[in-house]
């Protein structure tokens, strides 16, 4: 087996690029990388790539047309597999990476096993749990909540539990904005309300100092 | 050195000079002061000048550990929990009271820092009982969690055996406090809010070091309306609240947000239940109304949800008693009454907890079967603009507004009372913006000193006039932001029509002459929860007149102030009353339709600024007790004038049909018309020669006011508890 012969099982194993390689190697692989790169080559084409390197092919949120190439302080990286896929990969991977467009909207009520009274007579209030008044902690409230209406609930004679009838009763889901909250019950269905809590207040600087100011009615009578 | 003799020589020598400096102070308000940079935890933050390091912390989301510091209360500065590293300080410094520097580093997450909060704590354990499983902050302590997140993981107490743990009496502050004084540490947040929010300025500390208490030295009730919020600022399980004791734990119930309707201000709640009971109800933070306080008898009076409830329709037997039936025998006995009387002798009275859905689904029934008889309780006078303008009879200025607010007066309000937390707000003008009070009636505890101007019904009108010699009227005049806050039990004297046009006469004439010409100076302070809904939905404020052409049937909408009682009606008048406590209403009824409380309904109800916020469902209605607009709609069908709507959303499109702001929750809107109503009532000033009085003057009189808090065990015991204090020489 000659060096070439491995270079070419090394290559055809690992698609790593060593520029020398092209050197040894015989016709065929040459033939075939060359289609690589004019492929890789063309990905990378864009309005600014005149000063862009001739083989970028770094990934096309690097390669924004409003990013200006000369300002880059580094190099573009470059994926392996970017550069050696076949155009047939390429085109598959383009495929997998895009976003799907659904044009309708999404309706989970027939699949989503929830009865239909629950879907239809329940309503979710959206809202940002409140602290807790008994605390000064507020680490556990920076969310949105959803939750159902509160139905019917009673002690359990056997143990003393509490019961429900309600299958949604337990069902709180947490978002991170109101907006995935909204999408969630529009998606499953359910009548929703937003309840915005009015925790909005004007910023005044806290001041020890006020506490013992000599004409102020903040003076401190009992300690 | 020449800079300060030179100004002084001009502003002396040369008054010309001097008036552009004064003209100056009319501008508005000076520019904010320039931000500076400065970094916590190396994270950029621009701050203005005279910011705490906790308070720029909080800014880019970092919080720091603390016990004394509450950002409603003033800087103590004394548990040392909130010490961080300072670059370039040779010491770690406290974050709550240190103003921040231009340019200063903070790390709030260093080894220095960690090593002082574990210094921190382990001070604070040393004399703090390891009562944890037998205590009912257990789960909602913040010494807990901090010794967990910011405590040492070892423990270097040796001393199991010798009883050197602090131990401290406890104390007795009333039946709504219970004080268990060893897990004390000395936070002072309860001292804090005594004396600077609650105005009662009966808690201190005695003693130093190891031997230091927080008590009231002698032993002394908490005579404050706001007693409970010391419950939920005490960062330990010193003070809890006693109704509430080892009732449950934080983690067994479950908490709804809801709104309360026991004063008119509508505070928002958090209603903790489990097992369909109401345990206890927390605030819930509202900056516009009630920040994060809770009034005494919002707070404690839902003991009384449980007791005194009707839990199925009766209706009166032949001995006259009234005896359990089914709703069906219920309903039709109501609609025959109804059906059977005259459309003109039908009367409908709405008390102070209905909520809006019912007292449209009423007015609706009502006004089909051919009445116009739907009036509340309370009275308003219709006289001139009457109801017709919204501006009229709210609380227009808006609560939150208070605060900028530079004069106030009182006109038979008794706010300490009739609206807490609205003299919570009225206090910290008066304390932080040195708003300075008037107040017209009789000599009360306001919490606050005020300037007295007498208690006769004349000196409003000689304010109205511009007559009086009194200072009051010069400082309204010159004041800024000035406020005109009348008690709507005025308004029920025969002279209630003039003192409200004197009253708008002068709110208005204040209101003309302001630089800020977005603010409103004319208030009217409701007493109950739903006159607003009910004067928004067109019901006639006050029954005199329906009474006096002797209805036939009467239904009271849970009306049990007492306005209508049974002398007043003829022998054979049919009364029927929805509610849900055996109250007054109850005792007069030939029919009574049990309904459900604010706790067990989603409904509207309509604040004293106009305001709509809903209730949520907490628990179920007791018995077979029903959702009141339900009710309503029901025996509409009965009747045979089938009501238009069969869920609450339809309730509520008619609601929007009425008045868009009945639906538009949590928000409030501007009122106008404030000239048309002054025009309208300018015919009304005549002489005033009355007295003007408060109905609530003693703290005593403050805790059982509505069905609810009649019913509740723990509202008597309040009330018997002050009581005893007048008793005693302290």
């Amino acid at each position: 087996m000659s060096l070439s012969q491995l270079f070419i099982d090394n290559f055809l194993t690992n698609r790593q690029i060593v520029v020398g390689i092209f050197s040894l190697t015989d016709c065929y692989v040459k033939n075939n990388m060359f289609q690589v790169l004019r492929h890789t080559a063309s990905l990378s084409r864009t309005q600014l790539s005149r000063s862009l390197p001739a083989f970028s092919t770094c990934p096309t949120y690097m390669k924004l047309a409003d990013c200006d190439p000369i300002c880059r302080k580094e190099a573009p990286k470059i994926e392996n597999d970017t550069v050696t896929a076949l155009p047939e990969e390429a085109r598959q991977r383009n495929a997998l990476d895009s976003t799907i467009q659904v044009p309708i909207k999404v309706d989970l009520t027939p699949v989503s096993g929830v009865p239909d009274e629950h879907i239809r007579c329940r309503r979710v209030r959206i809202y940002q749990p409140p602290k807790n008044a008994m605390q000064s902690g507020t680490s556990n409230i920076h969310h949105w909540e959803m939750e159902f209406d509160t139905r019917q609930r009673w002690e359990n004679p056997l143990m003393g539990w509490t019961s429900t009838g309600d299958p949604l009763s337990n069902m709180k889901v947490i978002f991170r904005s109101p907006d995935e909250a909204i999408q969630h019950c529009e998606k499953n269905g359910w009548t929703w309300y937003l309840d915005v809590p009015k925790v909005e207040k004007p910023f005044k600087p806290k001041n020890y100092g006020t506490n013992f100011s000599w004409n102020r009615r903040t003076r401190v009578s009992t300690k | 050195m020449l800079r300060q003799p030179l100004t002084r020589a001009l502003t002396l020598s040369s008054p010309v000079r001097a008036a552009p400096l004064a003209a100056r102070t009319y501008a508005g308000p000076p520019p904010p002061p320039e931000k500076f940079e400065v970094f916590i935890d190396d994270k950029p933050v621009m701050v203005v000048p005279g910011t705490t390091i906790l308070q720029a912390a909080a800014q880019v989301g970092v919080e720091i550990p603390r016990f004394c510091y509450h950002e409603r209360l003033a800087v103590a500065g004394n548990c040392r929990m909130c010490l961080v590293e300072v670059e370039k300080s040779p010491k770690p410094a406290a974050a709550c009271a240190m103003p921040i520097m231009k340019g200063m580093r903070v790390k709030t997450n260093s080894d220095l820092t960690r090593k002082a909060r574990e210094g921190v704590m382990e001070f604070l354990l040393v004399n703090h009982p390891l009562d944890c499983p037998i205590c009912d902050q257990g789960g909602e302590c913040d010494l807990q969690d901090q010794s967990m997140a910011f405590g040492s993981d070892r423990s270097r107490f040796t001393d199991i055996h010798f009883s050197g743990k602090r131990a401290v009496e406890d104390k007795d502050v009333g039946p709504l406090i219970k004080t268990i004084m060893t897990r004390c540490i000395h936070c002072t947040r309860c001292i804090r809010f005594a004396s600077e929010v609650a105005g009662v300025d009966d808690f201190g500390t005695t003693g130093r070091g190891t031997d230091m208490q927080v008590g009231t030295y002698v032993e002394k009730m908490f005579l404050s309306e706001l007693s409970g919020n010391i419950i939920d600022l005490c960062p330990v399980g010193a003070l809890t609240s006693k109704p509430y004791s080892f009732a449950a734990r934080p983690w067994e119930t479950r908490r709804i947000d809801s709104v309360d309707v026991l004063d008119p201000l509508g505070s928002n709640i958090v209603v903790a239940t489990r097992t369909n009971e109401v345990l206890r109800i927390l605030p819930r933070t509202n900056e516009e109304i009630n920040e994060e306080w809770l009034s005494d008898k919002s707070r404690f009076a839902c003991d009384g949800l449980k007791r005194q409830r009707l839990v199925t329709p009766m209706m009166k037997d032949s001995a006259g008693n009234l005896a359990p039936v089914d709703w069906e025998d219920a309903m039709v006995a109501a609609a025959r009454a109804i059906k059977d009387c005259p459309p003109n002798k039908l009367l409908a009275v709405a008390g102070d907890l209905a909520d809006a859905e019912s007292l449209v689904a009423l007015k609706d029934l009502v006004n089909r079967l051919g009445s116009e008889n739907t009036c509340t309780e309370q009275y308003f006078p219709l006289d001139g603009a009457g109801i017709d303008f919204r501006s009229s009879y709210l609380f227009n200025t808006k609560i939150a507004n208070i605060e900028e607010a530079d004069y106030i007066l009182l006109i038979g309000a008794n706010t300490r009372f009739e609206a807490p937390l609205l003299n919570a707000r009225i206090r910290k003008a008066f304390v932080h913006k040195e708003t300075d009070i008037a107040f017209i009636g009789p000599k009360v505890d306001l919490t606050y000193d005020y300037t007295h101007v007498g208690d006769s019904a004349s000196v409003v009108k000689d304010l109205a006039t511009g007559s009086s010699t009194h200072e009051v009227l010069k400082r309204l005049e010159s004041a800024r932001h000035p406020v005109v806050i009348l008690g709507a039990d005025q308004l029920k004297t025969p002279e209630g029509a003039a003192i409200l046009a004197y009253t708008q006469e002068l709110a208005l004439r204040l209101q003309d002459k302001l630089e800020d010409k977005n603010w409103k100076v004319l208030n009217v302070l409701q007493r109950t929860a739903s006159q607003a809904a009910a004067l928004d939905i067109g019901y006639q404020p006050g029954v005199g007149k329906a009474l006096q052409d002797g209805p036939q049937v009467v239904y009271l909408l849970g009306a049990d102030s007492g306005v209508v009682s049974r002398d007043q009606l003829p022998k054979d008048a049919v009364v029927i009353y929805q509610g849900h406590h055996g109250d007054v209403g109850a005792g007069m009824a030939d029919i009574v339709l049990p309904g459900a409380a604010y706790t067990e309904k989603r409904a509207t109800y309509v604040n004293a600024e106009g305001r709509a916020q809903q209730t949520l469902v907490a628990v179920s209605p007791p018995g077979r007790a029903r959702e009141d607009w339900k009710i309503i709609r029901a025996l509409s069908e009965v009747v045979g004038e089938r009501l238009p709507y069969d869920s609450l959303d339809e309730v509520r499109d008619r609601l929007a049909e009425v008045s868009p702001a009945l639906v538009a929750y949590g928000d409030v809107q501007d009122n106008n018309y404030f000239a048309q109503a002054r025009a309208l009532s300018q015919s009304l000033q005549k002489p005033v020669s009355g007295k003007v009085d408060v109905q609530l003057k003693q703290l005593e009189d403050y805790f059982m006011t509505d069905t609810i808090s009649r019913a509740s065990p723990t509202m008597a015991k309040c009330v018997q508890a002050v009581l005893k204090q007048k008793q005693s020489q302290y």
